[in-house]
């Protein structure tokens, strides 16, 4: 996917992020692009590793970067908390280019911001990672097998909560199949 | 009796003291080579000063790694003991902080000649020079020095230490791993960093580079993360400083942008390193270097200086009008450069004139430069005064603030720049509306 037209894509998936009343920081958005490429199949081409609160993209960093210093994205300084990630009105224009590429995409990034738009940055991290290590398993593995696993990776995230995360995720890789 | 720790003088840090196991790395032939491995590849020939090598960066940011490891693991809360175990055992620390030390020592081995210029253009798909320091500080002969340190060091470690996650996304980190890999290759208060930003500004000659290092070390901390949204935060730890330390914070970043579009960015600095990537390209067996680790060791800067000084002034000779461009200073001009009317049109304006320039009057009278900064403003925890831990980024409006810098030129031969820009000035609104899906599909 061309610069552009991935740019029309990531500042769609933020507006309906917000829409749906996510706070927005770049963990927000590292964490529902993960889940547009990995999940939903939308071709991004970024490489995601283990990292910061889980699944991490640093082209993704780097392209959000970008787009800052294009003004198709703005930062918004919040008092006592990490800054939100908010569209300009120049990406209007971009977006006006690539509304095919929207349009075919457009279920896709509402269905992620539906699921992930009222979530924070620990239940982001608890529901990457168990995606991350439910996608990177080679055989099915049960709930608790995965949980045990996300606990190793992420030692801090407790294993009622790894639990709970598993069961969450399976539900919602059923329900985007729908 | 012998001396067991050695000093070296530096111009940064006066004194880099080594141990006997470090003077032995010091020693290899991997680490005598960046004797030879300029840090800023061409830029000398516009500051002239800049001949300064890799072998003096990677003994500072060696020393200030060491300097940070120490304090932040003195200063571990309880909090933070609980969420990293390994801070508890004295040997265990001991073993890391020396796998550290190693790990900054090493981390610029795999150095092409001429360190970044064109690496991705030079090497076979896959490579960079991350890979091929991998590769050297798992070699038998580096192997074999890990394994005469008491107790042994794993070699597994020091690469993670060295290149971090982003270039070994293949390893696991755990936690504790990822916070010791940052101090050498992190985005906000990576040491590799601070040490060529202060080295880098001392050697051009200019004061861009320079911030309190001294404050920003002794205030760093391993802090839980700062909570993002007011649902909360998670309970990972990563590298921050306290309260106090925020200017010294601020002073870095900015000190980064100031050597990013004055010295990095330079356009004579940027066009120098296309020559050399065409010049490389011809001179080179197949185009490539090698990325078998006996030939890497046996190619340095000096051997392709002297390829270099040998093809300008013999025209038989592979890679001749680039080396001549080069030492000649018969180098391209800039002919375009990013602008904001035409970032408001179309953000990828210069490929668009390359293209189009191309097309008039022949690709081979151009060349095309795009970067942009990886990483905008650091977000890492503050502990405040009454012990509160918030965002780096809700408390430093000067962090918020600092600009991306971003470049796109088209450098154009001289004989023929006139022409084109004129052409340009007559063109420029169509060349540079973007195409989008209608035309594209």
């Amino acid at each position: 996917m061309d610069r552009l037209r991935r740019a029309a894509v990531l500042t769609r998936l933020i507006e309906e992020l917000r829409r749906n009343g996510s706070w927005c920081g770049e963990t927000h958005v590292q964490k529902a692009t993960l889940f547009l490429q990995d999940l939903m199949h939308v071709p991004l081409e970024f490489e995601f590793i283990l990292y910061k609160h889980g699944p991490f993209s640093f082209d993704l960093r780097s392209e959000l970067t970008s787009m800052r210093a294009d003004e198709l994205v703005k930062l918004e300084p919040q008092r006592g908390y990490g800054p939100r990630i908010d569209t300009t009105d120049r990406i209007k224009y971009i977006q006006g280019l690539y509304s095919k590429t929207l349009d075919k995409y457009d279920d896709s990034i509402s269905f992620i911001a539906r699921k992930l738009g009222v979530k924070g940055v620990a239940e982001l991290e608890r529901l990457a990672t168990a995606f991350y290590v439910t996608a990177n398993l080679a055989v099915d593995h049960s709930i608790e097998e995965r949980a045990t696993r996300l606990t190793a990776v992420k030692p801090h995230i407790e294993r009622e909560e790894a639990i709970a995360a598993m069961r969450e995720i399976d539900q919602i890789i059923a329900n985007s199949k729908h | 009796m012998p001396k067991t720790i050695h000093e070296i003088r530096d111009a940064i840090h006066v004194f880099v003291r080594l141990d006997n196991h470090e003077r032995e790395v010091l020693n290899s032939r991997p680490f005598q080579r960046l004797r030879h491995i300029h840090q800023l590849a061409l830029t000398y020939l516009v500051y002239p000063g800049a001949t300064h090598k890799r072998f003096e960066h990677s003994l500072g940011v060696m020393e200030l790694a060491g300097r940070v490891f120490d304090v932040v693991t003195d200063n571990a809360t309880d909090e933070i003991r609980s969420l990293l175990p390994e801070l508890n055992n004295p040997d265990e620390r001991g073993y890391w902080r020396r796998a550290l030390r190693m790990a900054a020592l090493c981390h610029d081995v795999g150095h092409l000649p001429f360190s970044h210029a064109a690496e991705k253009q030079l090497l076979p798909n896959g490579w960079d020079h991350e890979r091929l320091t991998r590769a050297i500080i798992s070699s038998d002969a580096m192997k074999a020095i890990w394994e005469r340190i008491t107790p042994p060091l794993r070699h597994e470690d020091i690469v993670r230490l060295a290149v971090g996650p982003k270039k070994a996304g293949d390893l696991t980190f755990s936690d504790w791993e990822t916070i010791l890999s940052e101090i050498i290759v992190g985005d906000a208060f990576g040491v590799d960093r601070m040490d060529y930003l202060l080295r880098d500004s001392h050697h051009a000659g200019v004061a861009y580079g320079k911030f309190d290092h001294y404050r920003l070390v002794d205030t760093l901390r391993i802090l839980p993360t700062a909570p993002s949204g007011e649902s909360g935060g998670s309970k990972e730890a990563a590298l921050g400083v306290e309260e106090g330390g925020i200017q010294s914070a601020e002073a870095l970043m900015l000190a980064r942008y100031f050597m990013y579009s004055q010295v990095y960015f330079h356009a004579v600095r940027r066009i120098y390193d296309l020559h050399l990537m065409d010049f490389l390209r011809e001179w080179l067996a197949d185009g490539n270097f090698s990325t078998d680790v006996g030939q890497h060791l046996r190619c340095t800067d000096n051997e392709v200086t002297g390829a270099l000084l040998d093809a300008a002034f013999d025209s038989n000779k592979a890679g001749h009008v680039h080396a001549r461009r080069i030492v000649q200073r018969e180098h391209f001009k800039v002919l375009y450069e990013r602008n904001p009317d035409d970032v408001k049109i179309n953000p990828e304006a210069g490929a668009a004139v390359f293209s189009a320039l191309g097309t008039q009057f022949g690709r081979e009278h151009f060349r095309h430069d795009r970067y942009h900064q990886s990483t905008g403003p650091p977000d890492f925890p503050v502990r405040l005064r009454d012990g509160k831990i918030v965002s780096s980024l809700a408390v430093s409006e000067t962090l918020n603030h600092v600009p991306v810098v971003s470049v796109d030129y088209v450098f154009a031969d001289r004989s023929i720049i006139s022409k084109a820009s004129e052409w340009l000035g007559a063109h420029r609104a169509e060349v540079v509306k973007p195409k989008g899906e209608a035309d594209n599909g």
